[in-house]
């Protein structure tokens, strides 16, 4: 076809999209009308732009789900900003109970020797849960062995918490190699399941140099850590659970793995 | 915070449109505009985009869904193995009428920033500087990528604008 100065390739585009004024559109159909390739050509692009409204204009007026709702978004958000909120001062009031002054909260840690702990913890915990057979290296069955191995290992006296308050009963531990970068040797990984066969980790190290006490609660990879430190022992917890399952589990491991 | 909830509200249909005709999977498509409006959200509580919602909302959907394209190319999940065309389209019986089925495909088939203008002008039905402005080109690349657009579109869908010659068999 061969277009004549006066209209450009945009101006057919216009033409189809409907963005001609009306001068422009008279003046396009006049010349499309002594052009049947042109013709043919625009008729074309109507009929891609018909096809295309066919398959997908219906969407915009089909029900908008839920989960689409912004109101509904914006509300979630602020719940779990809150719930964060709530589970940071949880965390301060669970190492302020019974302990006295001396400890630091954080709501969040600074990256660093506890973190990397943390990391690993979670890191460890999402590896050995999916396993059934080969979950623990030594079973609650021996549960004297393994924590006389793992006390021995750690050089610290450990001893498996009793959660069984708390719907877990110990599956039994295993030996993991001391975390990149951090000076807290060897690790000893515990591992708890309920009825529902939902799986808790405990992972406890020698305390870092320095010993400082620390307490957080973290959430990774989308599970929920509760970390503290102190002058003999660093802790994680680490499980997929519910806040108000989480909270007492984590604070009778705290209770109980805590000795002076 | 409410008019600007209702704001975006107005606009998610479209959004829903426009990424079914991107991603073509119903699912997909909404789990992009899920996570435009949560975007939306994160970043509104820093600042309120200037000028119209529309066009920043748009702007956001495009950025998360081509990550995602090139998320999916690196992991190698593209066409399915038996969605590659096989043989060249064959010309449809009656040339002025388009199948459908034939029109999703081919837009499928179009090069991404082709298949992004065309589908803002067309399908949300966006004034060329607005829909240039979302892609972030100046107006003359919306415009030949709309034309490159339609040409492809006639060649994979097939259909010529104008009578050709049948082969005898």
């Amino acid at each position: 076809m061969t277009r004549p100065d006066t209209i450009s390739e945009a101006m057919l585009h216009s033409y189809v999209d409907g963005r001609l004024t009306p001068g422009e559109r008279v003046t396009v159909a006049q010349w499309l009308a002594t052009d049947p390739d042109a013709h043919a050509e625009i008729a074309l692009w109507q009929r891609q732009r018909d096809a295309i409204a066919t398959l997908y204009a219906p969407v915009a007026t089909e029900p908008v789900p839920a989960r689409l709702d912004p109101h509904r978004l914006a509300a979630a958000r602020i719940g779990r900003r809150n719930a964060l909120l709530r589970m940071a001062a949880a965390a301060v009031v669970l190492v302020g109970v019974g302990i006295g002054a001396g400890w630091i909260a954080h709501d969040r840690l600074t990256p660093g020797a506890s973190d990397l702990l943390i990391a690993n913890a979670v890191n460890a915990h999402a590896l050995y849960v999916k396993e059934s057979r080969h979950a623990v290296e030594v079973g609650a069955g021996d549960e004297k062995h393994l924590v006389t191995w793992l006390s021995n290992r750690l050089s610290r006296k450990i001893s498996a918490p009793d959660l069984s308050s708390q719907g877990f009963t110990l599956v039994g531990g295993r030996l993991l190699p001391p975390a990149l970068d951090v000076p807290a040797g060897p690790v000893a990984q515990l591992m708890y399941e309920n009825a529902t066969s939902d799986r808790l980790t405990v992972y406890v190290t020698a305390a870092l140099p320095g010993g400082k006490r620390v307490a957080s609660f973290e959430k990774r990879d989308g599970l929920d850590a509760f970390y503290w430190a102190n002058d003999t022992i660093t802790c994680t917890v680490v499980a997929d659970l519910p806040r108000e399952a989480m909270q007492p589990v984590a604070r009778a491991v705290y209770q109980q793995l805590t000795w002076r | 915070m409410q008019a600007f909830l209702d704001e975006i509200e107005a606009a998610v249909p479209a959004l829903r449109r426009y990424a079914r005709a991107l991603a073509g999977d119903q699912d997909m498509a909404d789990d992009l505009v899920q996570d435009c409006i949560e975007r939306a959200l994160r970043k509104s509580a820093l600042f309120r985009p200037q000028g119209p919602l529309r066009a920043w909302l748009f702007t956001m959907l495009l950025n998360i869904h081509r990550n995602g394209a090139r998320a999916r190319r690196r992991r190698g999940i593209g066409v399915p193995l038996d969605e590659l065309p096989v043989e060249p389209a064959i010309p449809a019986p009656q040339p002025s009428r388009i199948d459908l089925a034939d029109m999703a495909r081919a837009i499928d088939r179009l090069p991404g920033e082709q298949r992004e203008a065309l589908l803002l002008v067309v399908l949300e039905d966006m004034p060329y500087a607005e829909a240039a402005a979302i892609l972030g080109v100046p107006l003359g690349t919306l415009m030949s990528r709309l034309g490159r657009a339609r040409a492809a579109l006639r060649t994979l869908t097939g259909t010529t604008p104008e009578p050709r010659l049948r082969t005898v068999k």
